[in-house]
């Protein structure tokens, strides 16, 4: 796969948006997570509203066989409701916090969706034809009197218009106390994990009355709380291994052959804290958001606030590589931790070959780092900038005392338009990127 | 706008179990502004957390108290550096191993102990909950602030201690001594408005705490028995903080104190105890609400103290209340 760090030969260029344009954002419409399935072809999408929007790839067009072919909506549902847990006097948000997609096993597609407590399976399905010619039953569906039946028919099918059909296969709930932030399918295609603050939970796709706890962190007595998990996953290929990482910017490597509950992990991934960088925000910036294992296995990125960390998974005591994505807010952290800003959970990605890493930013900038070139860009999603194919101009920010033209100083960026979440699809250049309650898609355009 | 410090702050890391360095602040007092600052503004967001959808996140607050520990500690380092004399009560000796151990370890409810909490100016050797309203000496002061919670009467053993706090808390700002003519910067966090104010050189009358009284052995503090709400135990510091107990006690059981303007408005909400904001302190600090605490329904004063005598260390000191609540964890 090419560079992404806009070579001679390589370009991003804007390619869709998806979203109103409205400037009074509506908090239900926030999206909060962005997933391609494993084909790539679909690209799922949840918001705070507890909805999700599939967008499927179609197919290239003829007349511009430079394009691929554009996403457009297959499908769109409730998957979650508030709720509210009169046990414990607290409402339970619909906001979906992740969707994971299973791979296909037939014409069917089947992803999880998460909110804070409960998560569900759903079958999207299409139906493009119907039965025709019921004995029984009137076309209208009426019943027919019986005694008005004379002959016996085949029923036949009919096409139809292409109907999508999200149902939910199982609901897997009231197995968390606190608040669920992950959940990762694994490699055998039949259980998952699912991860709160405290605990992780081993689900079989099949079962949904009970769990098996493989992590538990709760200490015995919550006074001496010190950590709590903030994200986990399978590995793409050991279907015994996961990892989770922690407030404290560790990340825990478990096999649970070696035991039920993975309380003791076999490897702990951790670089000593510089002492000289000591802040009063050390420990909020150190802590991790977000965890990726490569698509080989090998490696695994962690992005806490200010960096994203490659690791490799035989090296435990420092990352082989990381990436500075705005090291410009370092001075500027009393004023987000005054305006909450501190505590956005920035999530990255891989591409498909594990060849660049591309994480999100402010001011609807998103970095992408060629780990080959060790070249990086930024690049904007705006509204701006979103003509067809028109190419995306890379984006700098102004560290110095002297801006140069083009350049946005650090006391211009627009806090509110964060980019928490960015999906790279599986095997092409092609990236969706959400921008508060739009998603840019993105593609390469080669010359 | 407010910039974090670059300099290094004293790591208050359990594992690294450092003493407290202060840095080398081009502006002691600027640093400590800042300090200052992180903790009222931290107080403001756990205050807000308690209303927000989907319950109290757990993972933010963490931070937010580890935010608080970080200011705190560097505050006490700037005050321990400050400090010239000690207190006449206490040796030098004893001093030291109460400053070893006011050394966080990073517990997460050792944190709590500093919600609502005011700090003194550079003169302070000691957390001081407020919850004291004292226009007597320093020292006096000092004296009274665990030792005071002794004087909760028997015949409000139902009472929650923690609901004493609150009573204190609900009311406007509590007054805090200057305990010496320098510049005393104290934070105060009003929640009935949630406006948190920084007062320098100044007092604020309490609305809710009346005069302490004489101290007592500061054993006595362990001695009564009463019921609790074990919802309140897990996270709830000022549970064990003697000195908010005998604000409601002291004013109930004396109505000739000193500020008997306030009397009016505590004893009128003596009975009107809101139990929602006291669950609701709790809850800041763990998600899962009060089912997660379902096991210590039947867990009384006494028991729980006794888990803790382990962690007692210099309980009969003669040192502040304070201090030994906050050995208490």
């Amino acid at each position: 796969m090419a560079g992404v760090t806009g070579g001679n030969d390589f370009q991003w260029c804007f390619s869709q948006v998806k979203g109103a344009i409205d400037e009074d954002v509506a908090e239900a419409d926030i999206i909060s997570t962005v997933e391609f399935n494993y084909s790539g072809d679909l690209l799922a999408t949840g918001d705070k509203g507890g909805r999700v929007v599939i967008f499927q790839h179609e197919q290239e067009s003829k007349n511009r066989p430079h394009l691929r072919g554009e996403y457009n909506v297959y499908s769109t549902f409730q998957s979650h409701e508030p709720e509210f847990d009169y046990l414990k006097s607290l409402e339970i948000e619909e906001k979906i916090n992740k969707i994971r997609w299973l791979p296909q096993q037939n014409a069917a597609h089947f992803l999880l969706s998460t909110n804070d407590k409960t998560i569900k399976l759903w079958k999207i399905s299409e139906r493009d034809k119907r039965a025709e010619g019921y004995n029984l039953k009137d076309e209208d569906g009426r019943l027919r009197d019986p005694f008005r039946i004379t002959s016996l028919r085949v029923p036949v099918l009919m096409p139809m218009d292409l109907m999508v059909e999200a149902s939910p296969r199982r609901i897997f709930a009231n197995a968390h106390t606190y608040h669920i932030n992950s959940i990762s399918v694994n490699s055998d295609h039949e259980t998952y994990l699912s991860a709160d603050d405290l605990r992780i939970n081993l689900w079989h796709l099949e079962i949904t009355d009970r769990s098996f706890n493989i992590v538990d962190i709760k200490p015995a007595n919550m006074e001496e709380l010190t950590e709590v998990i903030t994200a986990a996953e399978c590995h793409p290929h050991q279907c015994n291994v996961f990892v989770y990482s922690s407030s404290k910017g560790t990340i825990r490597l478990c096999d649970m052959r070696a035991a039920a509950l993975c309380d003791r992990h076999s490897k702990f991934f951790e670089e000593p804290e510089d002492p000289s960088s000591r802040s009063f925000f050390s420990e909020i910036i150190s802590s991790i958001s977000d965890v990726k294992f490569s698509h080989s296995g090998r490696y695994m990125m962690t992005r806490d606030y200010l960096s994203v960390k490659v690791w490799d998974l035989n090296m435990e005591n420092r990352p082989v590589e990381t990436y500075q994505v705005h090291e410009y807010l370092r001075s500027k952290l009393c004023s987000l931790y005054e305006n909450d800003c501190i505590f956005d959970k920035f999530e990255c990605c891989w591409n498909g070959s594990d060849s660049a890493i591309m994480t999100g930013s402010y001011n609807n900038f998103f970095r992408m780092f060629d780990r080959n070139t060790r070249r990086d860009i930024t690049l904007e999603a705006s509204r701006e900038s979103s003509k067809p194919r028109a190419t995306l101009k890379p984006r700098k920010v102004s560290t110095g005392g002297k801006r140069k033209k083009d350049e946005i100083s650090v006391d211009s960026l627009d806090f509110n338009k964060k980019i928490l979440h960015t999906a790279w699809h599986p095997k092409d250049n092609v990236i969706a990127v959400a921008a508060t309650n739009n998603l840019y898609i993105f593609q390469d355009k080669i010359n | 706008m407010l910039t974090a410090s670059r300099q290094p702050v004293g790591s208050p890391s359990h594992r690294e179990q450092t003493s407290m360095q202060t840095h080398c602040c081009p502006t002691l007092t600027g640093c400590a502004f800042d300090a200052q600052n992180l903790i009222s503004i931290s107080l403001r967001k756990i205050q807000s957390s308690r209303t927000q959808r989907g319950g109290i996140k757990l993972h933010k607050n963490l931070l937010v108290t580890y935010v608080l520990r970080n200011a705190r500690q560097f505050y006490m380092s700037k005050n321990s550096l400050q400090t010239q004399r000690t207190p006449p009560y206490e040796d030098a000796a004893a001093v030291h191993r109460r400053q070893e151990y006011i050394e966080l370890t990073g517990s997460f409810t050792e944190l709590a102990d500093d919600f609502y909490c005011n700090f003194t100016g550079t003169e302070s050797d000691t957390w001081h909950c407020g919850a004291h309203q004292s226009s007597a000496q320093p020292s006096e002061l000092a004296h009274q602030d665990a030792s005071a919670c002794a004087m909760a009467s028997p015949s409000d053993s139902e009472l929650m201690v923690s609901e004493a706090c609150w009573s204190c808390t609900d009311k406007s700002s509590w007054e805090l001594p200057i305990l010496n003519a320098q510049a005393n910067q104290k934070t105060v966090l009003d929640l009935d408005t949630h406006v948190v104010t920084t007062v320098t050189n100044g007092y604020f009358h309490s609305d809710c705490c009346a005069q302490p009284k004489q101290p007592q052995a500061g054993a006595q503090c362990y001695t009564r028995k009463r019921k609790m709400d074990t919802s309140y135990y897990i996270v709830d510091p000022e549970f064990y903080l003697p000195d908010f107990v005998p604000c409601k006690r002291m004013r109930s059981e004396d109505d000739d104190d000193d500020n008997d303007d306030d009397g009016d408005d505590l004893q009128s909400d003596s009975g009107q105890l809101d139990s929602a904001n006291i669950s609701n302190l709790i809850s800041v600090l763990g998600s899962g609400g009060l089912s997660e605490f379902v096991s210590w329904q039947q867990m009384d004063l006494e028991q729980i103290f006794g888990t803790q005598t382990i962690c007692l260390k210099h309980t009969l000191l003669a040192g502040s209340g304070w201090t030994r609540a906050i050995e208490a964890f």
